[in-house]
């Protein structure tokens, strides 16, 4: 946690004064408390000022000083040519998923809310949120004047039928599995044509992490939206759908009827490409500006004075799971020796040159505002992993297979966890399978990611830690690979959720941090920075870690 | 009379050549692990999600049973919609055998040309030095892996010199734009094929021109561009054509690496995703067409070499 940044004192007392009485402002107090104590560095302030809803009301980001460049930076005019890969399916925002279509459908699409990498949740379509005291009920106050491209404006009934969509299970929506025990059809309404009320399944202080760009499909559309979006690419969005040529490539302009700033670039160029080392070519020589991140190329690309490595901090990591019911890891000293024989600092700075942040085996990392920093951080100690494995039967270690994903750098570190493990005694045996196997049919039974003994799994970056909570080691989580079974853990999920200032979501996190530590049913050793990789042709490029491309504010330098 | 059995009998093994690749790609789709619905939504969607998809799409009926509704799809001409993208295959299967075309002209334009000439001049020059260099190049540049040619000549002639783009053409380019955007994608091809059909070119000159008809030819006293024109070509070219017919089905039928690697969007990028993608119709779609290809293209070659050399047709069962 970073704690040089500091707000100077009559800055937090104006934050104290500028919010008028009731509970958010108490809630606010308690995070600018933590702010002046040092344990809430400026940018998690910012964040947490957003799950509040009170970032727009309070002009905090202007108080904080933001990071968004401002429009005198960039000049208007010219087109931003971006190489992505081929999208999965069919442009679809309710069933999105790929990073790709995630990619284009940022050019027309807007959420409620907007994850922000550096900003945490910003005001996008809706102006303001508020919960009643036992968050049970989540007021959303809609900008008026918004219109969608075809010229209609916004209004709740759009809001509402786009919510009703995603959490109606015939849908098939990708919202469904973050929804799931949440948010359930018929429990979004309309209060007035700028007011939507949300009642969730149960009280979480993090709702509306939900309803913003963090669950992707969440793109607000018009009310009578009938699939088939390649016909229309209806959106709110800075740009508007100009010309589309399937596997090819799609262009978008600028959308002169924009809510907001009006976009900078007159247009947006994204090509397709099947393969990432000719999609790093086109970077190279100039066809593109923009492309995703090639995992071995980050290190050239630093090197190269015409291209440049952009990055946010995420929580993408790759976890490892430890089957708490196997023989070989029924035994909790056995996991946590496991996880003691790991260094860390070799993983970080080996296989990601820094470019990663060091995890403490949850998925409590140092960017979410709820973590506790008190917690210690797991570091290696094999005398100790040794002596664990001695008490707990096996001094000599003993055999197991690792079973992953053939995929981004995870066959890098098996081979890295492979050779520092040796040296506790436990000898790894590597089963890499194709990532499409691996996957399997995701569901207990008939997915190697779900029951094998010993695995490694990639996941994407959540803006907020609730969902890989619950679905990776609550009892009944349907990613539960390790099979970790806690009344505890359970109950203490349920607290982290009715936490509603921060001090006490950060007594929840670090209760729930310290039982995964003393457990060690999953190890998380690092958080992947997300990264794209741009010429210098281009300025102001922002993107999300979950794949949002925002060229708004982009422009050719 | 031996013409037409001739070709009743290679449609009927491209009908049953046919057939059978449909049922192998449709048998070796459904033992790949995973599902549709479950590719299309990534591993994290909601098991009711994948469920819906997949009936929406008929995926999660009887294997039988949806190769059935393919085949009857392809007899009623309607190769079907495209699982991952929810489009009629057949506009993405013609676009993409334009694609593909347009290379593989340029390839040949480039390749037979000088391929032949380099064959025939080490023909006639056989054991001398042009010779011996020739066919050195040829087996050199054989060897060389066509996607590591084709990374070389991006460096050169992309990064450093800056001359030629990297991707394939865009769309509505010109005749001149086309031509300037395949010839680095044509180039590895043309260089990997050089040796080979020179080679064989090389081969045929030489027996047709040790052959007795040559001799007499020169003993006659016809001159030497007669006797290349009239006896030794016509001779020697026979076999070649049937080489080339196999290499141009070869080239049709899409080169995933060049492809991939210049962004070109043609049979072989089609069929790569389709397989990735779980997309059956299409990768079907694709497979069949590239057997058609084959097919066609050697038979047209089968063809022309019976034309070219008469005594085949005396051959039984020619």
């Amino acid at each position: 946690m970073t704690r040089n940044t500091r707000l100077p004192a009559p800055l937090l007392t104006r934050l104290r004064d500028a919010f008028g009485r009731d509970t958010r402002a108490d809630l606010w107090n308690v995070a600018l408390d933590e702010h002046a104590k040092g344990y809430l560095d400026r940018r998690n302030l910012l964040k947490y000022a957003g799950a509040l809803g009170i970032g727009s009301a309070l002009g905090v980001t202007g108080l904080l000083g933001s990071t968004v460049p401002a429009r005198a930076e960039g000049k208007p005019g010219g087109t931003i040519r971006v190489g992505l890969g081929q999208p999965t399916a069919a442009f679809n925002p309710v069933l999105l998923t790929d990073s790709s279509s995630i990619g284009v459908l940022s050019q027309v699409g807007e959420y409620l809310i907007l994850d922000d990498a550096e900003n945490g949740l910003v005001p996008q379509l809706a102006l303001s949120w508020e919960a009643n005291d036992d968050l049970s009920e989540w007021v959303f106050n809609l900008r008026p004047g918004v219109k969608f491209h075809d010229g209609r404006d916004v209004t709740s009934a759009d809001v509402v039928a786009t919510f009703e969509r995603l959490a109606d299970p015939e849908s098939g929506s990708s919202a469904l599995s973050a929804f799931r025990g949440l948010l359930s059809k018929g429990a979004t309404s309309a209060k007035d044509p700028l007011t939507v009320v949300f009642r969730p399944d149960v009280p979480n202080a993090n709702f509306p992490y939900y309803v913003s760009s963090s669950v992707v499909a969440t793109i607000i559309l018009p009310a009578d939206h009938a699939g088939d979006y390649e016909q229309s690419f209806i959106g709110t969005g800075p740009f508007r759908f100009d010309s589309y040529q399937p596997q090819r490539g799609i262009s978008f302009v600028r959308n002169e009827e924009y809510w907001g700033e009006k976009a900078l670039p007159d247009r947006v160029e994204i090509r397709f490409y099947d393969d990432q080392q000719a999609q790093f070519l086109a970077l190279k020589s100039g066809e593109v500006d923009v492309i995703p991140e090639v995992n071995s190329l980050t290190s050239t690309v630093e090197q190269d004075p015409a291209l440049r490595v952009l990055a946010v901090d995420s929580t993408r990591n790759d976890t490892i799971h430890l089957r708490t019911d196997s023989a070989e890891f029924k035994d909790a000293r056995i996991r946590r020796a496991f996880a003691l024989a790991i260094d860390r600092d070799a993983v970080v700075d080996g296989l990601y040159k820094g470019r990663a942040l060091k995890g403490n085996d949850s998925i409590f990392a140092p960017i979410y505002a709820s973590s506790d920093p008190g917690v210690p951080q797991r570091n290696r100690d094999l005398a100790e992993a040794r002596r664990l494995l001695g008490e707990a039967g096996v001094p000599n270690g003993f055999k197991v297979t690792l079973t992953t994903e053939r995929a981004y750098s995870i066959p890098e570190y098996s081979v890295l966890l492979q050779n520092q493990l040796k040296e506790a005694g436990i000898e790894i045996e590597l089963n890499l399978i194709p990532q499409d196997a691996y996957y399997g049919k995701a569901v207990f039974g008939e997915s190697p990611w779900l029951d094998s003994t010993l695995g490694i799994t990639d996941y994407g970056h959540r803006g907020t830690p609730d969902l890989i909570l619950n679905a990776t080691l609550r009892s009944d989580g349907a990613w539960n690979s390790a099979q970790f079974k806690s009344a505890e853990y359970d109950a203490l999920l349920v607290d982290y959720a009715k936490a509603r200032d921060l001090a006490a979501q950060r007594e929840a996190a670090g209760k729930i941090q310290r039982l995964l530590l003393e457990e060690t049913p999953t190890i998380i050793t690092y958080f992947n920075k997300f990264i794209r990789f741009s010429s210098r042709r281009v300025e102001g490029v922002r993107f999300t870690a979950i794949s949002h491309l925002l060229l708004a504010r982009a422009w050719v330098a | 009379m031996l013409l037409r059995t001739f070709l009743l009998r290679r449609l009927t093994t491209t009908l049953v050549t046919l057939f059978l690749a449909s049922l192998l790609v449709f048998a070796a789709c459904q033992l790949l692990p995973g599902d549709i619905g479950r590719a299309v939504l990534g591993p994290f969607a909601a098991p009711e999600a994948v469920a819906a998809l997949n009936a929406k799409l008929g995926t999660d009926q009887p294997a039988h049973l949806q190769y059935l509704r393919w085949l009857g799809g392809v007899f009623n001409g309607s190769l079907g919609v495209s699982l991952s993208h929810g489009q009629p295959v057949a506009p993405k299967l013609w676009a993409a055998m334009a694609q593909s075309a347009q290379l593989a002209l340029v390839v040949v334009g480039l390749l037979v040309p000088l391929a032949m000439a380099a064959g025939i001049w080490a023909g006639l020059r056989k054991g001398k030095l042009v010779d011996r260099v020739i066919l050195l190049t040829g087996i050199s540049l054989a060897t060389v892996p066509d996607f590591v040619t084709a990374l070389l000549l991006v460096i050169l002639f992309s990064l450093w010199l800056g001359w030629l783009p990297v991707s394939g053409p865009p769309d509505g380019a010109g005749a001149a734009e086309t031509l300037r955007h395949l010839i680095l994608p044509a180039l590895p091809l043309v260089i990997n094929l050089f040796g080979y059909i020179a080679r064989i070119v090389r081969a045929g000159v030489i027996r047709a021109s040790e052959a007795d008809f040559t001799r007499t030819a020169i003993l006659k006293g016809l001159p030497f561009r007669i006797v290349l024109l009239c006896h030794i070509l016509p001779n020697a070219l026979a076999p070649t054509v049937a080489v080339l017919a196999t290499q141009i089905s070869n080239l049709l039928g899409g080169i995933v690496v060049i492809e991939a690697l210049f962004n070109i969007q043609g049979l072989g990028a089609l069929v790569a995703q389709a397989a990735k993608g779980r997309d059956y119709p299409t990768l079907q779609a694709g497979v069949l067409t590239m057997v058609v290809i084959y097919g066609v293209v050697t038979l047209l070659g089968d063809l022309l070499q019976l034309i070219l050399d008469p005594r085949q047709r005396e051959r039984p069962g020619g």
